[in-house]
């Protein structure tokens, strides 16, 4: 049976990250020629607007994952910008010995934006969803790792990519997700998180994305206990993020992801080294592959993401 | 630089000893594979067909060159510190802690355009520097030296699609086809026969030559330079180990190191043997 378990019924917009990016890289690449856009066959209409506009500076690399990576290394490498786009799992894995060594190796600054993270294709199946891209991209050294959560920080992160030549894999939720950051100066990316609900009790939730907004649905509506924070930069962690989370007694963490080195796993390492060492409790998808239909809520609440019993459980 | 062929033969001798006691003196490295390319490279630095400046490797127009077999790499280090990209001392330091000369050649080597190692990136890389060349509208060429190996890899292919639908004729790629891989020769470990044909459907220029005749192989490369539309592939015959006669086709010395016994066979014949 399908539990939809809450709408987000204060949307105010109906802009779709992957637009916003693009329609902001657009305005810049009008003004400079050395900004090339590459994908393996993804689309949007934002990018449909960005290919006829700037047919040189758009790329269709082929339905070739592999070679589009160290095609693009190879215009960095001749001091090019570049941004790739494709559908997070192939992105990713697909393509992650050419993201090892034609990128990460020879620190090359290539943009990887990759949309629909999660189980953002719902009912797609496990082809389609990406369960453990944190875990394999975060291993690289020189990578930044960022999770917008609606499109002003989305924008935000565009006008970073443009102008901050870096390695960084951006993780676009499929969704239209409501505003988070109506203030955009709470987006602070050297910070890399945000507390966008302060709780009465010293409990805290850190997620970000999709599952952001779930539990910032469920805490407002009734458990005003916990604290939410959006932790949008999984890497690199900043240090005052390390120092933040100590004020509080429990800290849980939820992720879209298997749990084995996700994001409650580089918290725990982080702390780990500091010798700060905290009892986390790590909510994530069940260790299966999910092969059923009925959407991505309820494929949620039945893999181990029913955001209510985690709330109800933790708020004993 | 183009040296008349007297001279390029002699540069044949001279590299195959060089290789040889580079890595000989560091105990790794890949003999073999570096020896079956030397008419390849010595074609492309003293042919007068690769654009670059004496001591200035980062030449911003320079023409770009991947050895994508980047096992054989440091085949060309000894060309490199030749034209005073590097000390010549660094020879005699490859593959030690106080050089910088590397077993498979990486960027952070005066002279390597790209990092390789793993199989068919390259060629991927290259189309990079193809296409921002051409966007840059500079006349700037990206030669490769692949080995055969890499053409199982699919992301090669996915590359010599790209390459083709996009003009990029300024690559250039050269198949050191020595026809030998770890476990065997390719053909009986998996056909990649017909290779000509099977560039040309992806709308390659392919030419075929002799991969030890400097004749044949400037010959092609001109051919190459004149620029028609599409991306170009010389497939160049060649005998792995080539200079050393225990060496030359037998499948073992893709990365095994000659005893004392077989270093002093090997030293007399690449005083005699190389000759083409």
């Amino acid at each position: 049976m399908k539990q939809n378990y809450l709408d987000f019924n204060r949307s105010t917009t109906n802009h779709y990250m992957r637009d916003v990016f693009i329609d902001s890289v657009y305005e810049y690449a009008k003004k400079n020629k050395d900004l090339f856009f590459t994908t393996p066959d993804m689309g949007a209409p934002s990018l449909d607007k960005f290919r006829e506009k700037l047919p040189n500076q758009f790329i269709h690399s082929g339905i070739c994952e592999q070679h589009m990576i160290s095609m693009a290394a190879g215009l960095t490498l001749m001091d090019k910008k570049i941004i790739c786009y494709a559908m997070a799992p192939f992105i990713t894995s697909r393509c992650y010995e050419q993201i090892k060594c034609s990128v990460a190796a020879m620190e090359q600054p290539v943009n990887l934006v990759g949309i629909g993270v999660g189980l953002g294709y719902a009912d797609a199946g496990p082809t389609h969803y990406t369960t453990e891209d944190i875990a394999t991209m975060r291993v690289f050294p020189n990578i930044e790792i960022i999770t917008p959560a609606d499109e002003v920080s989305t924008k935000i992160l565009a006008e970073d990519v443009v102008t901050n030549d870096k390695f960084r894999f951006i993780r676009l939720d499929r969704d239209v997700l409501p505003i988070i950051y109506d203030k955009a100066e709470n987006f602070d990316l050297k910070r890399g998180f945000y507390e966008v609900v302060k709780g009465k009790k010293k409990k805290c939730i850190i997620t970000c994305g999709y599952l952001l907004h779930k539990s910032r649905e469920i805490i407002e509506q009734k458990y005003n206990d916990f604290t939410l924070v959006d932790l949008f930069k999984i890497k690199p962690l900043s240090e005052e993020f390390l120092d933040y989370i100590q004020q509080f007694d429990k800290i849980i963490t939820i992720e879209e992801q298997w749990t084995e080195g996700g994001f409650g796993s580089c918290i725990l390492e982080a702390l780990s080294d500091l010798g700060k060492t905290k009892k986390i409790t790590r909510y994530g998808l069940k260790k299966r592959f999910i092969f059923e239909n009925g959407g991505r809520d309820h494929l949620l609440n039945t893999n181990g993401l029913n955001l209510f019993e985690i709330f109800k459980n933790e708020n004993n | 630089m183009s040296l008349n062929l007297s001279d390029l033969k002699k540069k044949s001798f001279w590299l195959r000893k060089e290789i040889f006691e580079m890595v000989i003196n560091c105990g790794q490295g890949h003999i073999a594979s570096a020896l079956s390319q030397c008419e390849i490279v010595i074609s492309l630095f003293y042919g007068g067909i690769l654009r670059y400046k004496k001591g200035d490797p980062s030449w911003i127009d320079r023409d770009r060159l991947i050895i994508s077999k980047g096992h054989s790499a440091m085949g060309i280090y000894p060309i490199l510190s030749d034209i005073k990209y590097f000390d010549k001392g660094e020879l005699s330091k490859y593959g030690s802690p106080d050089g910088i000369l590397r077993i498979y050649g990486d960027k952070s080597i005066p002279g390597i355009d790209s990092t390789s190692g793993s199989l068919s990136q390259a060629p991927g890389i290259a189309c990079g520097f193809g296409l921002a060349a051409k966007n840059d509208n500079k006349d700037i060429n990206s030669f490769l030296v692949l080995s055969d190996g890499e053409h199982y890899e699919g992301s090669l292919w996915e590359s010599a699609m790209f390459a083709s639908h996009n003009k990029l004729d300024n690559l250039i790629f050269i198949v050191d086809r020595n026809k030998q891989i770890i476990l065997g020769k390719s053909e009986d470990c998996l056909n990649l026969e017909p290779l000509d044909e099977k560039w040309r459907s992806f709308g390659w220029n392919v030419h075929k030559v002799n991969g030890h005749d400097y004749g044949e192989i400037l010959d092609a490369l001109d051919k190459c330079l004149d620029k028609n539309g599409k991306p170009s592939v010389i497939i160049a015959d060649t005998i792995k180990g080539k200079g050393v006669s225990y060496m030359e086709d037998v499948t073992r010395w893709h990365n095994t190191m000659p005893n004392e016994k077989e270093i002093k066979i090997a030293r007399k014949d690449l005083e005699t043997n190389c000759i083409i």
